[in-house]
C-alpha cells in the first residue's frame, strides 16, 4: 500500500511533505506560490496501480491528471481491429494537465506495465482548488500552451523527415 | 391546489385584512369593546374617590372604589395581553398567507423573468418586505377600533365632565390631522426610493459576489467597493431622510398634545378658582385628558404603519406582477391524456429584442418515434427541444403534441404527458428517493413522499436506478451507512453471515485493498481511539466525541504514557492543517482530507495562534482537549500532511492491551470489540462486511470490490434492503454530495419512473461516461422505442445512428431532415458535421 505509510517509516516526513518536494520539480507546478502549492500537494492522492490496471480507459472522461512517481505505463490505441501500443511513460512524467481544464475524451488508455505508484489530481479538486487563487489560471495557461507549443516543435523539426505524412498535418499549436 | 381569484399580486393590502381569520377578528372586537369600558372605569373612580370617599372620610366607599379601581386595571392589562396575543396570530398568519401565495406565483413566472432577477431579490421580498404587510394586517383592526372606540369613550366623558374644556382639549386634533398627511407623504416618498435602492443595491452584491473571481482577478476590490459606496451614501442620506420625517410626525404630535394641558390650565384653573368646576372633576378632567395621549398616540402609530407598510407591500407586488406564460391547471376538465405524436408547423421563436432564435421549423413524429437534433452549439437544437417541451413560448407557427396547440395547454397537461431532462438537471436537498420520486410526485400531487397509492414501488425504482446505471452508486450509500444499534438486530446478524462468506470467497483476492481488523497490528485506516479501544463503543461516553473529556479514558492515557505523545501529535496536526487549509472556504473538497472539519476551523485557527506562543503545559485546559480530540481522530492513511512516527504506533499497540485489560475488569460490556462474531455498530456496513476498512480510492479496485459485494449480497438476498438504505442518502444543498454523473442519472431516472408519452432529453447524458451513455442509448432503443416518442438534443454524434430521424439545425432552421442512412447518402449537413473537420486536421 502506499508507501510513506509502512511500518519502520521515517517518522519526520509525512506523505504531504514529500508530494510538496514533488510539485517543487514539476514545471506544471513549480511556478505556483508556496501556499498554493501547499493546498495541491495536499490535495494530490497516491495510488497504486498493479500491472494490467488501467489509468484511464479510451473514451472516458475522467478529468484527471498523474505524475508517475515510480513505474511504466503505455498507451494503448484501441479501435475495430484491435488494439495497438502506442508508446510508454516512466518515472518523473506528468499526463493529463489538459483533462484539469476541461471536459478531455480520452484518445487513448493509459494501463500500467509495471507495478506503479502515481499522484493523482481530479478536475473538481482542480478546479477548486483554482478558485481560491484565482492570479494563478493565467499561469497555468500559460504552462500548458508553453507545453503544446514545445510538443509540437520536438515532433516536427527535431524528428526531421521521419514522417513526411505527419508533416501535411501539423498545426496542434495552431490551434 | 387552491387558487385565488385575484393572483396574488393585483390583491390590495386590505383585502388580506377580511380573508384571513374572520372569527378571530370578531373575538377581537368583542375583548376590544369590553377593555375600552375597563379603561374609562378608574377615571369614574378616581373621580368618586376624591369627591365622595376622600371628601366625606367615607372609608368604606374609598375601598370599594379601589378595589374596583384596581379590578378594572387588571381586567384591562388582561384584556390587553390578549388583544395583542390576538393580533399576532392574524398578523403571522396573514403573513404565512401572503409568503404562500406570493412564493407560489413566482414559481410559475416564466424563465425569461428569471434572467433578470437575483435571488437574493426574490428572498428580500419575501421575507424582509413582506412583513410589515403582516404586521399591517394583524393591526388592521384591532389597533385602530381600540383606538377610536377609546378615544370617543374618553371625549364623551370629558363632555360629560364639562363640554367647554372637552372643546378646548380636542380642538387640537384637527390641526394636527390637517399637518400630519403632508409630513408623512413626504417620508413615504423617502420610503418608496429606499425600497427601490435597497432592491438595485441587492442585486449589486449579488453581481459583485458572484463574480468575486473577476473582482480578485482585476484586483478591482476599490473600484467594486466605491460602486458599492456611492450606493450605500445615497441609501444612507435617503434613509436620513426617510427617518426625519418619520420623526417629525412624531415631534409635530408630540408637542399639539402638549399643548392642551396648557389649555386646560388655564381655562380650567380660572374656572376653579371661581368655583365654576369642582376640584375633583378637574382631576379627572385632567387625568382623562393625559389619557387621550395614549390611543391617540397608538393611532398615529398605525397610521405611519399601515403607510409604511403600504409602500413595501405595493413596491413588492408590482415588482412580480408578470403573467405566467401558461395556465397551471386546465379549466372544468381533467387532464388530457395526449397521443405521442408531434407535429411542427412553420415554428419560429423570437427572443426579446427580436432576435430570431428558430424560423420556419416544420417536422413530425408518429407516437414513439424517436428524432435526434444536432448541429453546432448556437444552432438552435435545444431551444426547439425547450418549445416544444413549453419551457419556452414560441412566438410564431404551431406545436401539437396529440393534436393539441402546446402554448394552449396548460401545465399539468403538459407534466402528465412529457418528460424534460434538462442539459445541467437540478437535484434538491434532500434524499436520493425524494429526488428520484420528484417528477412522479408532481403529476400525482403527493406532497410526502411514500404516501400515495398510484406512487412507483421499490422495485420500480431499482428498475430506473439499473436502467440509469446509478444503482451501484447508491448501493454504494447504503454500504456506507452506520446502522443504528436497536433498530437493525436482524439485519446486523444476516450481515455477519455476508461477512463469513465474503471472507471465505473473497477474503484473498481484495486482500490487498482491504485492511483487516487485525489485534496485533496498527490499522493505518482507522482512527488513533479505534486504534487504542480496538472496539466500539456500548456507552454514550465512550464515543469519539466525548472521550477527550472522558476522566476514565484520560486516567487511562496518563497510565499508558499516551498523554504527552498525543497533545505533541495534536498540536502537530493543527499547526500542519490550518497551515495548508486556513485560509480556505468550508467546501468537502478541502476538508475530505482533514482531521478537522470545516465549522471547527477558526476555533482551531485560533488554537494554532496560541500554540505559537505557548509552552504545550501551559495551554488552557479546553486547548488541551481540542488538541487531544484531534489526535484521537488522526488516521494516517487519510491525514497525510502529518506522518505517524514509529515510537508512538508501538505506544498505542502497547495501550490497545492494557486498555482491554482495564476496562474488561473495570467495566465489563463498555465496548464491544472488533471479532469476527460481533456487529460493529459503529463502523458502516460495508467495513463490517470487509471486517475492516477500504485502503483504496482507486475506482477500479472500487469495482472489483462492487462486484464482489453484490455477488454476496444477492447470495444472501439483501441487495435490495441495502439499496433501500442507501435511497435515503441525503444529497446535500443543491445534490453537491453527488458527482455531476450521478446527478445526471438520477434526473434521467426520474423521468423514466414517470414513463411519459413524450420524453425530451436536451442533452441529458454529457456528463456521463461512455459506458453509462452507452447503457441509456441502448435502453432508449429497446425499452423506450414504439412507447415514448422521443426527442433528444445530442451533442456526441456516435450515437445517432439508431435514431428513426435525424434533424440537423443550423442558424434556426432545420438544414435537412431523413434516417442516418439517408443523409449520410445525401452527403449534406450531417457528413459534413461527422466528416467534415476530420479532413482538415
Amino acid at each position: 500500500m502506499n508507501s510513506s505509510m509502512e511500518k519502520g517509516q521515517v517518522s519526520d516526513t509525512s506523505e504531504f511533505q514529500e508530494n510538496l518536494e514533488i510539485l517543487r520539480q514539476m514545471d506544471f507546478f513549480s511556478a505556483l506560490p508556496l501556499q498554493a502549492l501547499k493546498v495541491f500537494a495536499y490535495l494530490f492522492t497516491r495510488e497504486i496501480f498493479k500491472p494490467g490496471d488501467n489509468l484511464f480507459h479510451q473514451d472516458d472522461i475522467d478529468g484527471k491528471a498523474f505524475y508517475i512517481i515510480s513505474g511504466t505505463a503505455e498507451v494503448v490505441r484501441e479501435d475495430e481491429g484491435g488494439e495497438a501500443v502506442l508508446r510508454e511513460f516512466g518515472d518523473g512524467e506528468f499526463l493529463g494537465g489538459l483533462a484539469l481544464l476541461g471536459d478531455m475524451r480520452r484518445l487513448f488508455s493509459l494501463r500500467a506495465v509495471s507495478k506503479m505508484t502515481c499522484l493523482v489530481m481530479n478536475r473538481e479538486k482542480f478546479t477548486k482548488a483554482i478558485e481560491q487563487f484565482p492570479e494563478l489560471t493565467p499561469r497555468v495557461l500559460e504552462t500548458m500552451v508553453d507545453r503544446i507549443r514545445s510538443w509540437e516543435e520536438r515532433l516536427f523539426f527535431d524528428r526531421d523527415g521521419l514522417c513526411d505524412n505527419c508533416r501535411k498535418k501539423a498545426g496542434v499549436s495552431l490551434i | 391546489m387552491r387558487k385565488p381569484e385575484t393572483p396574488v399580486v393585483k390583491r390590495s393590502l386590505f383585502s388580506w385584512v377580511l380573508t384571513s381569520s374572520l372569527k378571530l377578528q370578531l373575538l377581537l372586537l368583542l375583548t376590544i369593546s369590553v377593555t375600552v369600558f375597563a379603561r374609562v372605569l378608574p377615571l369614574e373612580m378616581q373621580k368618586r374617590i376624591v369627591n365622595e370617599a376622600i371628601r366625606f372620610s367615607d372609608i368604606q366607599r374609598l375601598f370599594l372604589y379601589c378595589g374596583l379601581y384596581l379590578a378594572s386595571v387588571l381586567v384591562a392589562t388582561g384584556l390587553k395581553y390578549l388583544i395583542n396575543a390576538l393580533q399576532s396570530v392574524i398578523g403571522e398568519r396573514a403573513l404565512a398567507e401572503m409568503r404562500k401565495a406570493l412564493y407560489d406565483h413566482i414559481l410559475t413566472l416564466p424563465l425569461n423573468f428569471f434572467r433578470k432577477t437575483q435571488p437574493g431579490l426574490v428572498v428580500t421580498s419575501l421575507i424582509t418586505e413582506l412583513a410589515s404587510a403582516g404586521n399591517f394586517v394583524g393591526m388592521a383592526i384591532g389597533v385602530p377600533v381600540t383606538s377610536l372606540l377609546t378615544l370617543l369613550a374618553f371625549a364623551g366623558y370629558l363632555f360629560w365632565l364639562n363640554p367647554l374644556l372637552a372643546v378646548i382639549s380636542l380642538s387640537i386634533y384637527p390641526v394636527v390631522l390637517l399637518l400630519l398627511p403632508r409630513l408623512q407623504n413626504h417620508a413615504n416618498k423617502a420610503n418608496k426610493r429606499r425600497v427601490d435602492l435597497t432592491r438595485t443595491l441587492s442585486g449589486k452584491i449579488g453581481e459583485a459576489i458572484s463574480g468575486i473571481h473577476e473582482i480578485h482577478g482585476n484586483g478591482s476590490y476599490r473600484i467594486e467597493n466605491s460602486r458599492y459606496g456611492r450606493m450605500i451614501d445615497k441609501l444612507y442620506k435617503i434613509r436620513i431622510a426617510w427617518n426625519l420625517y418619520k420623526f417629525g410626525v412624531k415631534t409635530l404630535n408630540n408637542f399639539f398634545n402638549n399643548l392642551s394641558p396648557f389649555l386646560i390650565f388655564i381655562v380650567g384653573g380660572y374656572l376653579a378658582i371661581k368655583g365654576r368646576l369642582d376640584l375633583g372633576a378637574l382631576v379627572a378632567f385632567i387625568s382623562a385628558q393625559e389619557k387621550l395621549y395614549e390611543p391617540w398616540g397608538e393611532l398615529i402609530g398605525f397610521y405611519q404603519t399601515y403607510q409604511d407598510a403600504v409602500v413595501r407591500y405595493k413596491r413588492t407586488m408590482e415588482y412580480f406582477d408578470t403573467v405566467p406564460e401558461y395556465a397551471l391547471e386546465p379549466v372544468g376538465r381533467e387532464p388530457y391524456e395526449l397521443e405521442g405524436d408531434i407535429e411542427v408547423k412553420d415554428l419560429s421563436f423570437a427572443a426579446e429584442g427580436g432576435i430570431q432564435l428558430l424560423d420556419g421549423i416544420n417536422l413530425s413524429l408518429k407516437p414513439g418515434e424517436q428524432l435526434a437534433l444536432v448541429g453546432f452549439s448556437g444552432s438552435g437544437k435545444s431551444t426547439l427541444a425547450q418549445c416544444i417541451g413549453q419551457l419556452y413560448k414560441y412566438t410564431g407557427g404551431h406545436v401539437l403534441f396529440g393534436g393539441k396547440e402546446v402554448n394552449e395547454l396548460s401545465k399539468r397537461d403538459m407534466i402528465f404527458n412529457m418528460g424534460f431532462v434538462s442539459q445541467t438537471p437540478f437535484t434538491f436537498e434532500g434524499t436520493i428517493k425524494e429526488n428520484l420520486l420528484y417528477s412522479c410526485a408532481a403529476k400525482l400531487d403527493v406532497y410526502e413522499a411514500g404516501d400515495g397509492d398510484s406512487m412507483p414501488t421499490l422495485d420500480d425504482m431499482i428498475e430506473a436506478l439499473q436502467q440509469t446505471g446509478i444503482f451501484v452508486d447508491v448501493l454504494r450509500f447504503g454500504l456506507n451507512s452506520i446502522l443504528v444499534h436497536d433498530e437493525h438486530e436482524e439485519l446486523a446478524s444476516k450481515l455477519i453471515r455476508v461477512r463469513e462468506n465474503f471472507k471465505a470467497e473473497f477474503g484473498e483476492e481484495l486482500a490487498e485493498y482491504v485492511e483487516f481488523f487485525d489485534e496485533e497490528n496498527y490499522l493505518y485506516h482507522s482512527n488513533v481511539a479505534a486504534n487504542l479501544t480496538f472496539g466500539s463503543p456500548n456507552h454514550e461516553s465512550y464515543t469519539l466525541d466525548r472521550l477527550p473529556v472522558n476522566e476514565y479514558f484520560l486516567k487511562f492515557l496518563d497510565k499508558a504514557d499516551l498523554t504527552r505523545p498525543l497533545f505533541t501529535l495534536g498540536a502537530e496536526l493543527c499547526k500542519q492543517t490550518v497551515d495548508i487549509l486556513g485560509d480556505l472556504p468550508p467546501d468537502k473538497v478541502f476538508f475530505e482530507q482533514s482531521p478537522i472539519d470545516a465549522a471547527e476551523l477558526d476555533e482551531y485557527k485560533a488554537l494554532a495562534t496560541r500554540l505559537t506562543k505557548t509552552k504545550l503545559h501551559r495551554l488552557s485546559r479546553q486547548d488541551q482537549t481540542d488538541l487531544l480530540r484531534l489526535a484521537l481522530r488522526y488516521t494516517p492513511g487519510i491525514h497525510k500532511m502529518v506522518g505517524l512516527p514509529t515510537i508512538l504506533e508501538d505506544l498505542i499497540l502497547e495501550g490497545r492491551a492494557l486498555f482491554r485489560e482495564k476496562i474488561s475488569s473495570d467495566e465489563p460490556g463498555a465496548f464491544t470489540f472488533y471479532q469476527v462474531s460481533e456487529y460493529i455498530y459503529s463502523q458502516t456496513i460495508l467495513d463490517n462486511i470487509f471486517f475492516g476498512k477500504t485502503k483504496t480510492v482507486n475506482p477500479q479496485a472500487e469495482e472489483k470490490i462492487d462486484q464482489n459485494i453484490i455477488q454476496v449480497l444477492i447470495e444472501e438476498d439483501l441487495l435490495e434492503t441495502i439499496v433501500g438504505i442507501g435511497m435515503e442518502f441525503q444529497v446535500g444543498s443543491k445534490g453537491d454530495r453527488l458527482s455531476g454523473g450521478q446527478r445526471q442519472k438520477l434526473a434521467i431516472a426520474r423521468v423514466f419512473l414517470k414513463a411519459p408519452r413524450v420524453l425530451i432529453m436536451d442533452e441529458a447524458t454529457s456528463a456521463l461516461d461512455n459506458k453509462s451513455q452507452a447503457r441509456i442509448q441502448s435502453l432508449l432503443d429497446s425499452r423506450w422505442r414504439g412507447t415514448s416518442t422521443l426527442i433528444a438534443v445530442v451533442h456526441r454524434l456516435d450515437i445517432i445512428k439508431d435514431y428513426d430521424k435525424i434533424a440537423v439545425m443550423k442558424a434556426g432552421r432545420i438544414g435537412e431532415i431523413g434516417t442516418y442512412d439517408e443523409l449520410m447518402a445525401r452527403k449534406g449537413m450531417l457528413h459534413e458535421l461527422i466528416y467534415g473537420k476530420r479532413t482538415s486536421v
